[in-house]
């Protein structure tokens, strides 16, 4: 049998990439009047699908790729964030991590539930 | 395939809100230059105008930003102005500070209501994840 990546090591890694995604969106709002800065965005759902369609389970943290991006309308001094942009990311990324962490709650009351069964 | 049922309500709401937050920029520049008898050309500036286009996403995009060709310069009387024709008159923006004042209320009233699409969608998005306390 193939070792199933469990769903703790799921979660952990959205949760993960969810966390670093809100920092960097931080970072992009924080520098919207910063002369040339370029938004960065964070991708991790494409390597976190990979990793489960190997089927060998996750081993070790999926990889979080932070990246600045050139596209996009800039202003004269080549900044290119949207303030609309980011806050959209943002509340979506605020959702995403919230349902991983209901989940990840859910199977830690089914354990508890499983021990406390007499 | 890039399709409506594929955009999530979220991504149109922000285009609507781009789109409305940069017509507000070119009718805020409209404004600002409402005397402006000389602009980069020599000529009178011309009104801005932005044309927005429908995506088969469902997003709208901004299709380009026009200059209003049709409507024709105010002429004011003014001959002590040093821009003035040989007549006296002085050649004024085609501007029309009571259309801008309209379209800008018309541009806020727009963003309210897209930022308010996203604001129910998160609080739909909310109650599912509720359910799973």
């Amino acid at each position: 049998m193939t070792k199933q990546a469990n769903m703790i090591d799921l979660l952990s890694a959205g949760i993960r990439g969810a966390s670093v995604r809100q920092k960097v969106i931080a970072g992009n709002i924080a520098n919207a009047e910063t002369p040339g800065f370029k938004r960065r965005v964070v991708e991790f759902e494409k390597a976190l699908a990979k990793a489960m369609d190997r089927g060998d389970g996750l081993d070790g943290p999926v990889e979080t790729k932070v990246q600045a991006l050139a596209e996009g309308r800039t202003d004269a001094t080549g900044n290119n964030v949207d303030l609309e942009v980011e806050i959209g990311e943002l509340v979506q990324n605020g959702a995403n991590y919230k349902a991983y962490m209901r989940i990840l709650n859910n199977v830690y009351k089914q354990m508890e539930t499983a021990m406390t069964v007499q | 395939m890039a399709s409506i049922q594929r955009t999530s309500p979220m991504d149109i709401a922000v285009s609507g809100m781009r789109a409305q937050s940069r017509r507000m920029r070119v009718i805020s520049t409209n404004i600002a230059n409402v005397s402006t008898s000389k602009g980069p050309d020599g000529e009178a500036y011309r009104r801005k105008l932005v044309e927005l286009a429908s995506d088969p996403t469902g997003q709208v995009r901004i299709e380009q930003i026009a200059t209003d060709t049709a409507t024709p310069f105010r002429r004011v009387f003014e001959p002590s102005n040093p821009d003035a024709a040989e007549d006296g008159y002085v050649e004024m923006p085609n501007v029309d500070l009571p259309v801008e004042l309209i379209n800008l209320t018309e541009a806020s009233r727009s963003y309210q209501a897209n930022a308010a699409v996203m604001k129910r969608y998160i609080e739909m998005v909310d109650l599912t994840t509720e359910l799973l306390k």
